[in-house]
């Protein structure tokens, strides 16, 4: 060949088209190819060249695979839009998949399944069955990926024609390279469904460990990562599989190796003895610190990676810190993920070394690294108590180079190093105050003014220090302004004078009269009341002892963790979240338009948030000493809150104060809001429950409920329309809630006339914006059409609509769980309104709802039974679950272990419920 | 799996771009872009090498100067894909000679062909260079070798990228030579980037060696090859340090193989055999904390000279034969923020050296063309400062990092004894080459 390709791109005269269309259909064959090469240059610059369909496919019918190769490539791009010529090439597809070179077979399956039209996957199914049993490998192995294709298309009919059967023997295939592709497909294929179809039985497993040393690298991975969700008979069964799998470690992909930990972890966790633990430790070691000798890019995986696995084995690479320090030139989110790791390792024994490096690490010139740097030093000293006071004088030492960020991080740390070391520290104050006139961050100002507060009999001068904040008090952003108003009350409680008395006046009617954050506002008047009525027990709320805090660099939540250890290897270990956090299992919709509209609605929505008249939330923020929170009666003076103001139209009959369903509700996440008469929760029967009457909704009545089906969980809803006019345009938004539920694809819901309904099932996602703070069951809803103004309701998450499919256990599993769990997270309840007048009845309707049975039997002196089930609710939250009753009378007494006992009201609720 | 793979130029112009699934909506090169470029996040401005956008995670490595980027929505191995990535940026280089925006436009025809051999369906498939000359019918057009700075054995020491540094050697593998014959040759390099990390009185705290013994073949009928190794190599760290070596052992760490290489006879004899694919690879990569002696000693001297001055000055040592030549040197001190002026003086007949001051991030900047073994160079500076100091100006000024090449020299002593190409002919001797680099990594100075 001569010359260079992007000559291709080169022509711009008028008549190309035409031109090309001429040498197209030359019989010349160089001026076809060059042609062709011609269209499918134009065609990767974006420009439309599928006039020429029929000319292009014309010389699909060739020997010459160059020639063949582009015409394909061509073919897939514009099958899509032009379906029926596609049909035209369909001839020549079947005819190549017969042809003596192998290549072109493969090629032509390759091909046929790229194209996503129904009408050219109907002519596919002959061919495929033909390649997947061909003799040249390569041809099977196209035809195993084929399969998923054909799957992603159209999975009946992969079922209908027996391929999930052939692939499953393809993992027999004497070619690594066919056993790697079919393991692929197949757990794509199961990833979608929820039926068995991919399981590693005793023959399989062989076969793959046998493939494993055989195949390429990516199919190792393949065969790796189906292995790690093989559960293991017994420690030997695991042991054998370990010792197949270790030599991966020494393979020069960073992915085999990653994948091999994954599966070793998993293996691990069945295996007793200790030595042979602590071996396969000692082994994973080095490859786990070669994996930082790799592209940054890597790295940073294996860090994400190795700070899941320390938290769990910290052992592993205890002896290793050095390799975690940082380079000079690696880049800034390698370092920042080194920081983490090495605050994880740090002990009495290394800590010297690591406080070195911080120290250094503390003068760089990233900001942002320098910060993290300062705020390692302090995690080590909240974490060590031997070395606290090493890690101070480092602080301090950064302290006196009067970098003004360096200082200012520095007293957010040592505040918390107060709260750790109560009494310890204290004489180091005086330095602190030399600084004080520099702070200019919020959280730095806010956590000086803490000490100065918390320490205010120590420091001489304590009331000229707070008067000097109090001048631009109105102007101090809230954290600052609420640390104010605590620091000047316990002033005062410590030394009741005249110049604190008049502080303390001053700051009240600041934080009372001149302020817009019911925050600030309430927290001024509870103090306010508390000082008027009793100082004394003012005292004792506001100068309560407060609980210690922990290091927090174990931060990661057990269940999550083990979650994400059994996710090594995987985009969820990268992002630290569960995949359903991610993932959604359902297509994105082709119209963006209606995303982009979404959009407009969710910024004229939030015009409508307006402070929220405060039940239940936080009265203080997240520094002690302000006391308990509870909802006490507000003093006079305090104006009835404002209610929103609804976006369009006349006002909805009963403008209930709704929350802000789309924003954070001004950082109050949880903000509980009384619904008003909207929300009645109506019995649950067949039909749902009425979620917005008609009456609320101006005749638009909503009902719905989340149910469970093929394992995922939706919304049923439906829509009545008893207005006047036609309803159109439906979108549905959530708050923030405990499981983070959220849709996950546009409402669909079509132009509802007066009198009719429809019915819609809305696919959810989880953990898509979690709302912090112990768990409840509240799930907030917005609606909106174009005809309406936006509705609020609330309705309750119904724990059984989540009890996932994998929550069954084994008896000996239950056992041991129900014993390592501490008593401490056991919860009963006596539901008087449950019963159970058949046992087999009730475990049949309760294994519908995902809880498994486990184990019955019958107290002798009261005769009473007893049941247990397990259930597992996402991310990996296990519930045992014990149920006594006398058969035929109500009231259940239903008991429940589970590693999260702050959501056993919730599952009392669902029990409830279930056992009507 | 992968849903997309695509790959842009630092403009952010779409190169290659290649849709596997239809499940990813097709701006994301766009949506990607924009989100690397103005990246940020509460770590920095760099975006990380895997995030995620509306529920598509987008996966990428830069390489030669391009971004190779995938997408995917799917809980997938996200190491599998950066290698992937990298194999893919790989075997381009190996089929185009040179691995640039250029030669990607020139080739598009070639790299499609490549890329629906190396993915299918979003699975990564055939990706040794070897395999794929058996699939893969369009031949590379190279581009023009004049255009390229100067070549030769000395592009070897072009810093290249962190485990790969580009190698001298830019033709395809697969496209004739334009003098017809092919030559019979094969490379072997042994290259090392070293990290060394001297606290303030020139004592070493951490030292590391990450090394790699990379192939590139242009032998004919692909013979098998033999490489042997020291024999004093041993592998995995005892838990008594190197004690009972002896002097001149090689203790590695660790080290991983390419799939190609039999380790029959690596325990006792110390050989690796293997038939070499086509194309460059890396025979075994090697990781080693031992101790041994730094190439270069630095003796940093600040010094305050009066209220607004003061005075640096560095001396650094060559530490190693005087045959061997190291090049491209580099130091940056940065200094106080509070530097405004400086002035530089280079000793008596320097050459080949110069200095500079960065106003921009207060550091200055002293380059050597080359330093012989053995030999000691200093550079005086004096700086004058806009305030006062509040603290010694050592606690502001510093780490000194160094950069360096230094060919035919390697710190570690991992040696080539011989390089054996096993073929039934006498009169068969190609060219073997076996050539030594070591490269800065992590070279540091505190002050």
């Amino acid at each position: 060949m001569s010359g260079h390709d992007s000559k291709y791109f080169t022509t711009t005269k008028k008549g190309e088209i035409h031109e090309l269309k001429e040498e197209l259909n030359s019989q010349y064959k160089d001026k076809k190819k060059d042609a062709v090469k011609k269209v499918i240059a134009a065609m990767t610059v974006g420009k439309d060249v599928s006039m020429l369909f029929t000319d292009v496919v014309n010389c699909m019918q060739t020997e010459n695979l160059e020639l063949k190769k582009l015409v394909y490539l061509y073919l897939i791009n514009y099958a899509k839009s032009h379906p029926d010529l596609a049909i035209l090439a369909v001839n020549t597809f079947v005819k190549d998949s017969q042809d003596p070179n192998p290549l072109i077979r493969a090629l032509a399956v390759r091909t046929m399944g790229c194209i996503r039209v129904d009408k050219i996957t109907e002519y596919l199914c002959d061919p495929l069955q033909r390649c997947l049993k061909d003799e040249d490998p390569y041809v099977r192995k196209t035809a195993a990926i084929c399969v998923a294709k054909l799957h992603d298309i159209n999975a009946e009919l992969v079922e209908d024609r027996g391929f999930l059967e052939a692939l499953k023997d393809m993992i027999s295939d004497s070619n690594p390279m066919v056993v790697a592709n079919a393991v692929a497909a197949l757990a794509e294929i199961q990833e979608g469904s929820s039926k068995v179809i991919f399981e590693i039985t005793n023959h399989t497993l062989f076969k793959l460990l046998a493939a494993l040393n055989e195949c390429t690298e990516w199919g190792q991975v393949f065969i790796l990562d189906a292995l790690s969700k093989y559960k293991a008979k017994d420690a030997r069964d695991a042991e054998n599989i370990v010792e197949r799998v270790t030599p991966r470690l020494q393979h020069a992909n960073c992915a085999v190796v990653l994948s091999a930990v994954k599966v070793i972890l998993q293996q691990m966790e069945l295996i007793t003895s200790v030595d042979v633990v602590r071996n396969l430790c000692k082994k994973m070691a080095p490859p786990l610190v070669t994996l930082l000798s790799a592209e940054p890019e890597i790295q940073y995986v294996a860090l994400r990676n190795i700070n899941l696995i320390v938290q769990r084995r910290p052992s592993i690479l205890a002896h290793e810190i050095k390799v975690f320090f940082c380079k000079y030139n690696d880049p800034i989110y390698v370092k920042m993920e080194k920081l983490e790791i090495m605050i994880k390792l740090a002990s009495d024994r290394n800590i010297d070394q690591v406080l070195l490096e911080f120290k250094e690490y503390a003068t760089e010139v990233d900001v942002d690294f320098v910060r993290k740097a300062v705020r390692a030093i302090g995690r080590c000293a909240i974490k060590l108590d031997r070395a606290a006071e090493r890690c101070i004088n480092v602080l301090l030492e950064l302290i006196k180079i009067k970098v003004n960020y360096v200082v200012q991080e520095a007293i957010i740390v040592i505040k918390d190093i107060f709260r750790r070391y109560p009494n310890m520290y204290e004489s180091i104050i005086a330095t602190l105050c030399e600084s004080l006139d520099n702070l200019d961050e919020p959280e730095a100002k806010a956590s000086m003014i803490w000490i100065i507060g918390e320490y205010a009999e120590r420091i001489d001068n304590a009331d000229e220090l707070l008067e000097s904040f109090l001048e631009s008090f109105p102007e101090e952003p809230a954290q600052v302004q609420l640390q104010l108003l605590t620091a000047a009350v316990k002033l005062f409680l410590k030394k009741p004078t005249e110049g604190p008395q008049q502080m303390i006046q001053v700051v009240l009617n600041n934080a009372t009269q001149e302020t817009d954050n019911p925050d600030l506002r309430d927290r001024a008047y509870v103090y306010w009341r508390l000082l008027s009525t009793d100082p004394e027990a003012a005292k004792d709320v506001v100068l309560a002892e407060k609980p210690t805090i922990s290091d927090d660099s174990n931060m990661l939540d057990p269940s999550l963790l083990d979650d994400l250890l059994a996710n090594i290897a995987t985009l969820a270990s990268v992002y630290h979240k569960p995949a359903e956090a991610f993932v959604s299992r359902t297509r994105p919709t082709q119209t963006r338009d209606e995303d982009e509209e979404f959009a407009e609605q969710d910024s004229g929505a939030s015009d409508t948030s307006a402070p929220a008249p405060d039940g239940a939330h936080q009265v203080h923020g997240g520094y002690p000493g302000a006391g308990p929170s509870g909802p006490l009666p507000p003093p006079g003076g305090y104006g009835a809150p404002k209610g929103p103001v609804p976006p369009t139209g006349p006002p909805p009959p009963a403008p209930a104060p709704v929350p802000d369903l789309l924003g954070d509700l001004m950082g109050l996440d949880n903000a509980l809001v009384p619904a008003g008469p909207v929300t009645q929760s109506a019995p649950a029967g067949p039909p749902l429950p009425v979620l917005l009457s008609a009456q609320a909704g101006q005749g638009l009545q909503i009902c719905g409920q989340l149910i469970r089906r093929d394992g995922q969980v939706f919304y049923s809803l439906r829509f009545e329309n008893n207005t006047q006019m036609p309803l159109d345009g439906f979108m549905i938004q959530f708050n923030k809630n405990t499981f983070g539920l959220a849709s996950a694809g546009p409402l669909q819901v079509p132009l509802l006339q007066p009198g009719t309904s429809a019915n819609t099932l809305l696919p959810m996602v989880l953990f898509q914006n979690v709302a912090p703070g112990p768990p409840n069951s509240i799930l907030q809803v917005a609606v909106k059409n174009n005809q309406q103004p936006v509705w609020y309701f609330t309705d309750k998450i119904q724990l059984q609509a989540l009890f996932v499919e994998e929550g069954q256990m084994e008896r000996s599993a239950f056992l041991e769980t129900w014993k390592s769990l501490p008593d401490s997270h056991e919860v009963s309840k006596d539901l008087p309104n449950a019963i159970v007048t058949n046992s087999e009845a009730t475990l049949e309707r309760l294994l519908k709802t995902n809880l498994f049975f486990i184990a019955r039997r019958i107290l002798k002196d009261t005769s009473q039974e007893v049941l247990y089930l397990s259930g597992k609710v996402p991310p990996n939250v296990p519930f045992l679950v014990e149920l006594t009753f006398l058969v035929g009378y109500p009231s259940v007494k239903c008991a429940v272990k589970t590693p999260s006992p702050e959501m056993a009201p919730l599952f009392f609720e669902a029990m409830e419920s279930l056992l009507r | 799996m992968i849903s997309q793979f695509f790959v842009l130029s630092l403009r952010g112009d779409n190169i290659v771009f290649r849709d596997y699934r239809g499940d990813v909506p097709k701006g994301s090169a766009e949506i990607f872009f924009r989100k690397v470029k103005f990246w940020q996040g509460e770590e920095g401005e760099d975006a990380p090498p895997v995030f995620k956008v509306d529920g598509v995670n987008y996966l990428h490595v830069k390489v030669g100067g391009l971004l190779f980027v995938a997408t995917t929505r799917v809980n997938l191995s996200p190491a599998l894909i950066l290698e992937l990535l990298q194999r893919i940026a790989r075997v381009t280089k190996d089929y185009l000679g040179i691995l640039n925006e250029d030669s990607l436009r020139k080739n598009f025809v070639l790299v499609y062909e490549l890329l629906d051999e190396m993915i299918d369906f979003g699975y990564p498939q055939t990706t040794s260079t070897e395999a794929l000359k058996s699939f893969v019918f369009n031949e590379p057009v190279v581009i023009d070798a004049a255009r390229l700075p100067n070549l030769g054995p000395a592009a070897l020491f072009i810093q290249g990228t962190k485990r790969v540094p580009g190698t001298s050697v830019t033709k395809s593998v697969v496209a004739n030579e334009t003098g017809g014959r092919k030559r019979e040759e094969v490379f072997v390099d042994i290259i090392e980037k070293i990290s060394v990390t001297f606290n303030a009185s020139g004592y070493v705290l951490t030292s590391e060696i990450d090394g790699t013994i990379q192939m590139k073949s242009y032998l004919s009928g692909n013979p098998e090859i033999r490489v042997a190794l020291n024999e004093d190599l041993s592998i995995g760290r005892s838990e008594f340090g190197g004690a009972f070596g002896g002097g001149s052992m090689v203790i590695l760490d660790d080290c991983n193989f390419h799939e190609s290489v039999r380790l029959d006879d690596f325990e006792t004899e110390h050989y690796l055999t293997l038939v070499p694919p086509d194309g460059e690879f890396p025979v075994m990569n090697y990781r080693m904390t031992q101790e041994f002696k730094p190439p270069f000693k630095v003796f940093p001297v600040i010094e305050e000279a009066g209220p607004f001055k003061a005075e640096v000055v560095l001396k650094v040592r060559a530490d190693f034969p005087a045959n061997v030549t190291a090049n491209t040197v580099a130091l940056r001190l940065p200094l106080p923020k509070t530097t405004s002026r400086m002035s530089f003086e280079l000793e008596a007949g320097a050459t080949g050296q110069s200095t500079d001051f960065k106003e921009a991030n207060k550091t200055m900047e002293w380059s050597l063309r080359k330093i012989v073994g053995g030999s000691e160079h200093t550079v005086r500076a004096k700086l004058t400062l806009t305030q006062e100091r509040n603290v010694n100006i050592r606690k502001e000024a510093g780490p000194i990092s160094m950069s360096f090449t230094i060919p035919m020299f390697n710190a570690s002593k991992l040696a080539v004894r011989y390089l054996q190409v096993v073929k039934k002919s006498k009169s068969y001797n190609p060219y073997r080459w076996v050539r030594y680099v070591t490269h800065s990594n992590s070279y540091v100075v505190r002050v």
